[in-house]
């Protein structure tokens, strides 16, 4: 099991304001509706006694009916790794952080240019991922521009499993490739059961905002379902766009969303293992831009925790994209601002907390090793004080006195290897020597960690033929 | 939108109340158990008069929990300090947040050439300046200390630089008596008199306490001083863990705490009621090399320690947060400032310093990162502030008028909210990126580089009333500011 | 203030109401409907678009202040006489087949028609024999084509092809935009211009037209 780390020590809701929420959310499922575009869905919702209109193809669910798949759908989600130290145990306030995105380009790492994404940058990326110990799982991040949408799937997700043995999860672009993803991983796991019981690979197949299930996402989710693959029923509303402009009312709305998904979920098969999918995110009113950093996305995103502990349902959300075109000084405190909040509230799965700037758009291999040690600090955050008798440290305190010093103090043999977090990008060297060294930034450095890490053999962590068949 | 100062933080607390107490205990035995070392013969007489258990010989005093209960009862559990202008106005105390700036800084990264080089007396009126015009700064913390000036001198040019240039309320460092008395008459003749300045101090001090558990002769001198005037004075402690602190983020806290506090005990026992602020400026040593730091993570989780040790003792805090060890504006700052800035916030610390312009181990300032840690603050300020929820705010009905496939871009709502909802960021880029390469493809350092520049050029402060200007500089004629 | 100026300030502020009360008096007054557009309607959007620029009106103000003009349109277009038009021109909008997100080009939508332009958006998911189709039917000046996902760019490229191979590609002038969506993607495809945002678009759409 991935070492675990948990939250639950911030809160932007009181248990008034979360009913309230629930309340509200409640009465847009019932009185407002989805829109649902197929029908295959559209029955099935009828079928379970919510309030459908064929014509409209609107379908409204009566409180009892989302009440019963809240409590039906599991409150801890495993997603397996293909070692068992990356399995992730999703649920209550425990924190994992990882990547995510559907980026088209990437930063090239030598000339430092934006370039589209190949098949090969999925594989490079999934190998960076596999040697940075602090990010928990791997959402492909971004598109094979070489594949094309027919073989979007395989390479995307063969390459993934060739390079990393971490969770992988990811959107699919067609109903072939998601079979022929889902049969590899059958291949690999042994059988349609062992990869049920022991899901190494998972699926998101979102929800439109507002409040609209479109048809091929909505066949994908289903698939998945009954393949007995988990599958995150995703929102990604834009507040003052597709959901209202107030934090709440985006909230509620996003609550709506992935609460009808998880109810879709519990209908096609109660018990099916989902995960509570939440991205709410904002749009830059000034000049009508998507925004991907903004301050008031990680609250929101973080806020949303405390709703999936209150339904006890894991939850899926973003933190950790900037806005920013360049990996500066933006890129840093816009992506540290938003993984901590999401992970002080306690966060069961963050995706999008590595590689990503320029609102979602484009990856960079560097980045992936500054988020790595974000992440870390993170989790250092969450450790917390560690408060013991012990710790407090007053008989070193009394033994050392006045103007004496730790150095060789017992406690700090004892901890100084493990209280402080090892910061591998941390530039201690002072201005002289730094500027001796030829100036290099945090970026040049996390450059040089990228570049020994591609250098190594490539793993072939999966055997080509189950690939092939 | 800019969040006004003293926003109530949300409930970061990474101490539990049980061990509070349990730091509570160890923190009054240290005091009256270890006790402190104080070199200074004064305040051992001080200490000796109202009943503390006082070894001349080895310097050694020990504070009986009696004593600083009734220090901590008398300490003033809000403090006002004043800005010489009312929006500037902070009260520090409970779970109200302020930031603003800090250091000691020798050094500044040139705005024209970016190159680092020695700081000078025009650099402390040009930061001022700056800090007057960023709104996301609260108050100034003189960072920096003039190439030109020495000790005895160094106060006033410190001071007047300061007061020329904002109305921010003012706070610094001091580094002789001489220097202090200066300073307050200065500010007094601008206050109109020196009362009318102790009720409504627009300027305050700091002294420190040296670690661990020494009260110094010199700044122990400075405390008696301040205090007799009445005016507020922030009395921190720097340990740093792994050398002049317990390795454990716990124990550093615990240490710092029973320091700051014995500093605050002589404050009460030399004027009772004065306005004293509990103060933290802890951190490490980077134990691989044996360098003071400052950006690490744990930095962050001490200071919201602190600020939960503050809140239970029901003192004031100045707390620190912001820094980074980078050399540049670089990603690394970026990240490194805006944990701790955001931890010691969302814990509620009161008069948060150094949280803006502090480069390399807090041995460099740089304008341009001013104007983006305005910004990391504002950020955090409306992380502070939370979520609003209301009917209103969770807005089903226009949901329900919007629904499934609409949008809500002319939706009443939206216009009204906009504004308020969201914080607007002046130096982060949000352009797509042709725009952004369009405008030359700028880092966000570049952006902050040109901000700092035009504030430079066109902010006006108020400044000080000319005939108080003259009078001042006539009777202190070591001002170095050019006129 | 003159009841033209009135109706200036009413567009700006976004009131529908009052510009559509003004214009009706103005009217009725026997003033000029061409005249109405140009000095109320129009010269109204011109300070929006200005103040936008500057980043003193946000997005949704200068969307309602475009539905208070039209409100003011629907009232002087049906009197405007043979050759006088109210519109700056027409453009067809959709969103590429496969592609279902459509809220960034219902935000163009509404810009373009905020300085004037006639749209008729076509909706999502539309294919690219649909585009022929809609272009043959409303002659419009300029095409507009969006994308959000990554995988529906090449469906850019399929209409374009199907409106060279229709004939009728030179009668259009052919805009893209969309996050994936890059000036060098653009122009590899041939398309006439590229538009990151919904002014950049109508700036773009301007400069067609002129």
């Amino acid at each position: 099991m991935s070492k675990l780390y948990q939250g639950g020590l911030l809160n932007f809701f009181n248990q008034d304001q979360l009913e309230q929420v629930h309340q509200k959310t409640l009465d847009i499922l019932r009185e407002v509706g989805v829109k649902v575009e197929n029908k295959e869905a559209l029955n099935l919702f009828d079928e379970k006694g919510a309030d459908v209109d064929f014509n409209e193809k609107l379908v409204k669910l009566p409180n009892a009916l989302v009440e019963d798949a809240i409590d039906l759908a599991p409150s801890t989600v495993v997603l397996y790794g293909r070692e068992e130290e990356h399995n992730l145990e999703l649920g209550g306030k425990n924190v994992y952080l990882g990547t995510g995105g559907t980026a088209v380009n990437v930063l090239d790492l030598e000339t430092g240019e934006k370039r589209k994404t190949t098949t090969k940058d999925v594989a490079d990326i999934a190998k960076v991922v596999q040697k940075l110990d602090n990010i928990d799982f791997f959402v492909i991040p971004v598109f094979p521009d070489d594949a094309g949408k027919e073989k979007a799937d395989e390479a995307r997700f063969f390459s993934s499993l060739k390079n990393t043995t971490k969770h992988i999860m990811g959107g699919v672009y067609t109903a072939e490739g998601q079979k022929k993803v889902i049969d590899a991983a059958v291949g690999i796991a042994g059988s349609e059961q062992e990869l049920k019981e022991k899901p190494f690979i998972s699926f998101i197949a979102s929800i439109m905002s507002p409040l609209t299930m479109e048809k091929d996402y909505t066949d994908y989710f289903m698939y998945a379902v009954r393949r007995g693959v988990p599958v995150v029923g995703g929102t990604a509303p834009i507040a003052g766009a597709t959901s209202p402009i107030s934090l709440p009312g985006t909230i509620a709305q996003t609550n709506a969303e992935a609460l009808f998904m998880v109810v879709f979920s519990q209908l096609i098969e109660p018990g099916a293992k989902t995960l509570y999918g939440t991205v709410p995110t904002n749009m830059d009113m000034r000049t009508s831009n998507f925004r991907f950093g903004s301050i008031e996305m990680g609250m929101m995103n973080a806020a949303c925790a405390e709703l999936a502990q209150y339904y006890q349902i894991p939850i899926y959300n973003t933190a950790g994209v900037s806005d920013s075109k360049a990996i500066d000084i933006q890129s840093g405190y816009e992506k540290m601002a938003n993984i901590l909040m999401s992970g002080l509230t306690g966060t069961n799965y963050i995706h999008h907390a590595a590689g990503l700037i320029d609102s979602g758009m484009t990856a960079a291999y560097e980045q992936y090793v500054i988020d790595d040690q974000m992440i870390g600090m993170v989790k250092r955050v969450l450790r917390g004080l560690e408060f013991s008798e012990e710790r407090i440290a007053y008989d070193d305190i009394k033994e050392v006195g006045p103007g004496g010093n730790f150095l060789t103090a017992g406690s700090t043999m004892k901890y100084m290897r493990t209280e402080f977090f090892d910061d591998q990008l941390y530039d201690d060297r002072d201005w002289d020597d730094w500027l001796k060294d030829g100036a290099p930034d945090a970026r040049e450095r996390a450059k040089d960690i990228v570049r020994e890490i591609l250098d190594q053999e490539d793993e072939n962590l999966v055997d080509q033929e189950l690939l092939t068949n | 939108m800019t969040i006004k100062p003293g926003a109530r933080a949300r409930d970061y607390k990474p101490f539990s109340e049980q061990d509070l107490k349990q730091i509570d205990d160890a923190i009054m035995n240290l005091l009256s158990d270890t006790g402190v070392k104080v070199s200074n013969q004064q305040a051992l007489e001080i200490f000796d008069e109202h009943g503390a258990e006082v070894d001349y010989e080895t310097q050694m005093v020990k504070l009986p929990q009696s004593m600083v209960e009734e220090a901590i009862d008398s300490t003033p559990s809000n403090v006002k300090l004043y800005g010489r202008e009312e929006k500037n106005n902070l009260e520090i105390g409970e779970n109200r947040v302020h930031y603003g700036t800090g250091g000691t800084v020798l050094d500044v990264l040139d705005l024209e050439t970016g190159e680092k080089r020695r700081i000078n007396i025009q650099d402390v009126a040009d930061i001022a300046k700056l800090v007057d015009a960023l709104e996301n700064i609260h108050f100034l913390v003189i960072p920096v200390y003039p190439n030109e000036c020495d000790d005895q001198n160094v106060d006033v040019n410190r001071f007047y630089s300061a007061l020329k240039n904002t109305t921010k309320h003012i706070m610094g460092g001091v580094y002789s008596i001489k220097g202090i008395r200066e300073v307050i008459k200065m500010a007094s003749k601008i206050a109109g008199s020196k009362e009318a300045l102790v009720n409504q101090p627009f300027i305050s001090f700091i002294t420190c306490v040296m670690s661990p558990l020494i009260l110094d002769d010199i700044y122990t001198d400075f405390l008696i001083e301040i205090a007799q005037h009445g005016l507020p004075v922030a009395i921190p402690a720097e340990p740093l863990s792994g050398a002049t602190g317990p390795i454990t983020v716990a124990g550093n806290v615990t240490l710092m705490a029973a320091e700051s506090l014995a500093g605050v005990v002589l404050a009460q026992l030399v004027n009772p009621g004065t306005p004293v602020l509990f103060a933290s400026t802890a951190s490490a040593m980077d134990l691989n090399t044996g360098l003071y730091i400052t950006g690490e993570v744990e930095m962050g989780l001490m200071h919201a320690g602190v600020a939960q040790v503050a809140q239970y003792y029901g003192l004031p805090l100045y707390a620190t947060a912001g820094m980074s060890d980078a050399k540049l504006p670089d990603i690394q700052s970026g990240y490194e400032s805006a944990m701790t800035t955001l931890l010691a916030g969302l814990s509620g610390a009161n008069y948060i310093h150094d949280a803006a312009g502090l480069l390399e181990m807090c041995q460099t300032v740089a304008y341009e990162k001013y104007v983006i840690d305005n910004e990391i603050i504002g950020m955090a300020m409306r992380a502070i502030k939370g979520i609003e929820v209301t009917e209103e705010t969770i807005a089903a009905d226009v949901i329900d008028r919007v629904g499934p496939s609409g949008n809500f871009l002319v939706e009443e709502h939206t216009r009204k909210h906009m504004r308020s909802e969201f914080f607007q960021p002046k130096v982060s880029d949000r352009q797509p990126r042709e725009g952004w390469e369009a405008d030359g493809a700028k880092p966000t350092r570049q952006r902050a580089i040109e901000m700092a520049k035009e504030i430079l050029n066109s902010h006006q402060p108020l400044g000080i009333e000319k005939k108080i200007d003259d009078e001042i500089r006539n009777e202190f004629p070591h001002i170095l500011l050019d006129k | 203030m003159s009841k033209m100026e009135k109706v200036v300030e009413e567009v700006i502020a976004g009131n529908v109401d009052g510009v559509t009360e003004l214009t009706q008096e103005l009217v009725d007054e026997g003033t000029k409907p061409s005249q109405i557009i140009k000095e109320g309607l129009v010269a109204g959007m011109d300070v929006v678009g200005g103040r936008f620029k500057k980043n003193e009106m946000f997005v949704p103000e200068v969307l309602i202040s475009a539905k208070a003009m039209h409100g003011g349109m629907d009232i002087v277009k049906p009197l405007l006489t043979e050759g006088e038009s109210s519109s700056a021109g027409t453009v067809i909008m959709a969103t590429v087949e496969g592609d279902l997100h459509d809220i960034g080009k219902n935000l163009v939508a509404m810009m373009l028609e905020g300085a004037g332009f006639e749209v008729v958006d076509l909706g999502v998911d539309v294919t690219a024999d649909e585009f022929v189709e809609a272009v043959k039917e409303h002659q419009p000046d300029i095409v507009g084509l969006s994308a959000l996902l990554t995988t529906t760019m090449p469906a850019m490229e399929e209409t374009l092809k199907s409106l060279e191979e229709a004939g009728i590609r030179d009668q259009v002038k052919v805009m893209v935009g969309g996050a994936p969506v890059s000036e060098g993607f653009a122009n590899e495809i041939g398309a006439d211009g590229y538009a990151a945002d919904g002014s950049t678009a109508t700036d773009i759409a301007r400069e067609f037209v002129s």
